[in-house]
């Protein structure tokens, strides 16, 4: 196959764009596809300040690199879990790309917020992913609030975004289906949230990430289960094989024509939010979530302790 | 014969009368959208020859969660 830009050997092919790209011009490809993201879906602009989420995973650093390369003003964030023999990893692999591209990097340590993953999983009685899922988001909002950040990007590609849309589309979640896009607003008390790879798929990410030197690998969280949006994600690649485009339209269909339907239905229904009495994040109750669970394991914690001694 | 390194389940397998890399993806049951390949530091399409004796590193893309 040759290259549809230069007509060098390509290097990837990319049967929904029906095109494939040589080494050199595939990177333009991708640079094209975020910032055409960033324009139509108005995520922000070069005189924004943006916080990148960054896991460790080839996303993430994708992300924070091209929006670097196109010279917008980013700080990354990583939430290091204090999971043993994992998150020491992650964040190593972080500290190490950040370094090497001289990207402004925060990390964040869970054991000095006094909720390290693997007290979640012992003191609480619920689902560990979940848990651990919005203590991540609760502190990207207020790190990117309380830091003055315009908004806050993440990694997810259309993989991840229409898996997740799928997944709800089948439980007809109408408050997700109300809420959620490439780009969420800041509303009271929440930052902005930007997805600006939403229109590559993982493969995508992967060849870009590949062709940056991004190490691709990343260790599964030992916590991890994964099961369900990984068969969804493996029906959806038979589904783009079949007719490549299918995914991207499938999500797009929703942003245009399905999400207003469901808006519409939750502003009925809507609740009030207030900031949280100990942290300022908002909730509908005095405390937030994330700060009722810290004091849930603090108080699990003592029992332990009293019981023992 | 040809050898593949498979990612990230870190298998080897080595596959026979497989002369291009569409023939060894179809061999692992993957879609051209669903891995990477690389020989020799260098990706390639699924159009591209194989030839006897060649190393193949096959990464799926598709990350869990
Ligand atoms: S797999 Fe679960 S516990 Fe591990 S980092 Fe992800 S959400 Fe947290
Ligand atoms: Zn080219
Ligand atoms: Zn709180």
């Amino acid at each position: 196959m040759k290259c549809t830009r230069c007509k060098k050997l390509a290097c990837v092919s990319l049967p929904s764009h029906h095109s494939g790209f040589c080494k050199d011009c595939y990177p333009l490809f991708f640079t094209r596809q975020v910032e055409t993201a960033i324009r139509r879906e108005k995520m922000f602009t070069h005189d924004e300040r943006i916080l990148v989420a960054l896991s460790g995973g080839k996303d993430s650093l994708a992300l924070m690199l091209e929006l670097k390369l196109q010279g917008y003003d980013v700080t990354g964030l990583h939430i290091d879990l204090g999971i043993p023999n994992s998150s020491d990893k992650a964040r190593a692999k972080v500290e190490t790309f950040c370094d090497s591209h001289e990207l402004e990097l925060q990390v964040l340590e869970m054991e000095k917020q006094g909720l390290p993953i693997p007290d979640i999983k012992k003191h609480i009685n619920r689902p560990v992913c979940a848990v651990c899922g919005k203590i991540k988001r609760h502190h990207f909002n207020r790190i990117a609030r309380e830091g003055g950040f315009d908004a806050l990007a993440t990694g997810h590609n259309l993989d991840d975004e229409v898996a997740r849309l799928f997944a709800n589309t089948l439980r007809w979640d109408t408050a997700y289906l109300s809420d959620q896009g490439p780009n969420l607003p800041a509303a009271e008390g929440f930052v902005r949230k930007v997805k600006p790879l939403f229109r590559l798929s993982e493969f995508e990410t992967a060849n870009y990430a590949f062709l940056k030197g991004i190490e691709i690998h990343s260790d599964p969280c030992p916590y991890a289960s994964g099961a369900s949006f990984t068969h969804h994600k493996e029906l959806w690649g038979e589904l783009e094989f079949r007719s490549p485009g299918q995914k991207f339209q499938f999500y797009h269909g929703f942003l245009k024509r399905g999400k207003q339907a469901f808006a519409a239905m939750e502003r009925e229904s809507g609740v009030e939010l207030f900031p949280c009495e100990e942290c300022g994040s908002p909730t509908s109750a005095g405390l937030c979530s994330v700060c009722r669970i810290k004091e849930t394991v603090r108080e699990s914690k003592a029992k332990d302790e009293a019981s023992q001694g | 014969m040809i050898t593949v390194n498979l990612e990230p389940d870190g298998a080897v397998i080595e596959l026979h009368r497989t002369r291009s890399v569409i023939a060894a993806l179809n061999k692992l049951k993957l879609r051209s959208t669903m891995a990477i390949v690389v020989r020799d530091g260098e990706l390639l399409t699924a159009d591209r020859s194989l030839k006897p004796g060649d190393t193949i590193m096959v990464r799926k893309v598709t990350s869990a969660g």
